[in-house]
């Protein structure tokens, strides 16, 4: 499918998911938002090659880890940004300062996933994607994407278990790991 | 398919509206109808996905960013029909810039580091390739100065009445040294820039800031101090057509014209 591509509908669409999901890879409000910038100029330089309009989303989110992963791979003598409490404020707005408890905890039970597991929970849930999605972003196959969300959710269960109120989250008593 | 399996391709499962009608879910689902365990199971799947989902949309990007990076496309787009030039032209701009900084930074003297700090990197900010990076785009000179009060950018608006006819080209907040700056670009007639840099006075530690205009390689650099505030003024324009703009501000004696040896080999702050 070929259209033309309103840009300003799409930035308005998914600048924030696109910067949740930035924040979550990079842990640093500034490096989001200009990770999350470039991912749009970036798709203002190219959409003229974007064939599919359908895809862009799932476009978008590649190319904001794409960069994300270039940017590790140029500086990979910085250290690695803590999210610390001071910044955590910063990232919801005042009115919601309650939830920003809420977000960190999330935040920091994704970093306690497994690497592999935590790519395809951050992609399910910060960009929303279907499997098939997740799977052509990662370039990996479908049935893999399945079983490293079924073991991602339950490392995530069993992390958040550990913080958060027993009655809201508690890990499966069915846990069992299933071979990919 | 036994129950791990279903629970293996259930974790995939999103909601209804969105995957209800993918049949790689539907025979997992049906089986879930006589499943009470996987029933159970799914639910508490579902409850996990909503309460992450939830946490995580708690994290609102800045109140900005939106602004800036339709303030970024429509920039590239600006700069990509505007600023198009030939490729030799390009490369004899971009060394007649280089050249001109480094015979400014070779001979410079005087003046506290910081404020040397200040002019290098105002001067690379004016003088980027192809234009300096704004936040806003616009042609109208009100607009750029409420973007500036925004966000709290200092802003200098007692400006000649010429400049004040002016078109801009835009603007841009930014930081120096933990100090909040602007910057404001007026399109002169010859389609070349005026640039103002503005910051507080402060951030240059009480060093000495010279008056009077100074020809710095192909650019043209004057410095005020106005109200506690530093203004840097930059162009390409020629030294005549700035007079004209900038000899009404108030406060400013006339326009220094440095001796041509100073000019080309030592500019002197």
């Amino acid at each position: 499918m070929r259209a033309d591509i309103d840009l300003e509908n799409i930035v308005s669409e998914f600048y924030s998911p696109l910067y949740r999901f930035a924040f979550s890879l990079a842990r640093n409000e500034a490096q989001a938002g200009d990770l999350t910038q470039e991912t749009f100029l970036i798709l203002s330089k190219q959409h003229a090659q974007v064939r599919d309009v359908t895809k862009i989303k799932s476009w978008l989110f590649t190319t904001l880890r794409r960069e994300f992963l270039r940017g590790l791979r140029s500086q990979s003598s910085h250290p690695e940004v803590e999210l610390k409490p001071e910044h955590q404020d910063q990232l919801v707005s005042d009115s919601a300062a309650s939830q920003a408890i809420d977000a960190a905890t999330a935040l920091e039970a994704l970093t306690q996933i497994d690497e592999s597991y935590r790519i395809v929970l951050e992609l399910f849930y910060l960009a929303d994607l279907s499997y098939k999605e997740i799977a052509a972003s990662l370039d990996i196959p479908i049935g893999t994407v399945m079983s490293r969300l079924s073991r991602g959710k339950e490392q995530l269960r069993t992390v958040l278990a550990k913080t958060a109120p027993p009655e809201k989250i508690s890990p499966s008593p069915q846990a069992k790991h299933l071979p990919s | 398919m036994n129950s791990d399996t279903a629970k293996e391709i259930l974790s995939a499962y999103r909601s209804k509206d969105r995957d209800g009608a993918d049949p790689t879910f539907r025979e997992a689902l049906k089986q879930m109808e006589s499943d009470a365990d996987l029933k159970k199971w799914f639910d508490d799947q579902l409850d996990l996905d909503r309460t992450i989902r939830e946490k995580l949309a708690a994290i609102e990007p800045p109140a900005d960013l939106q602004a800036k990076i339709l303030a970024r496309i429509r920039g590239e787009k600006l700069r990509r029909s505007s600023f198009a030039l030939p490729p030799a032209w390009l490369a004899v701009a971009a060394c007649l810039v280089l050249g001109g900084l480094a015979l400014f930074f070779s001979t410079r003297s005087g003046g506290s580091e910081r404020f040397q700090e200040f002019k290098s990197d105002a001067l690379a900010m004016v003088s980027k390739q192809g234009g300096p990076d704004l936040d806003l785009e616009t042609p109208n000179l009100t607009e750029t100065q409420s973007f500036l009060r925004e966000h709290k950018a200092p802003c200098y608006e007692a400006l000649p009445s010429r400049l004040k006819l002016m078109e801009t080209a835009g603007c841009r907040a930014f930081v120096w040294k933990d100090y909040p700056a602007s910057l404001t670009c007026f399109r002169l007639p010859d389609g070349l820039f005026l640039h103002l840099v503005v910051i507080n006075k402060a951030a240059m530690d009480n060093a000495d800031i010279p008056a009077g205009m100074k020809a710095m390689g192909d650019w043209h650099v004057m410095f005020q101090q106005k109200n506690g505030m530093l203004l840097m003024w930059a162009s390409q324009a020629p030294m005549d057509q700035l007079k004209q703009v900038l000899v009404a501000l108030r406060g400013v004696q006339g326009v220094q014209r440095e001796p041509k040896s100073e000019e080309v080999f030592s500019v002197r702050w």
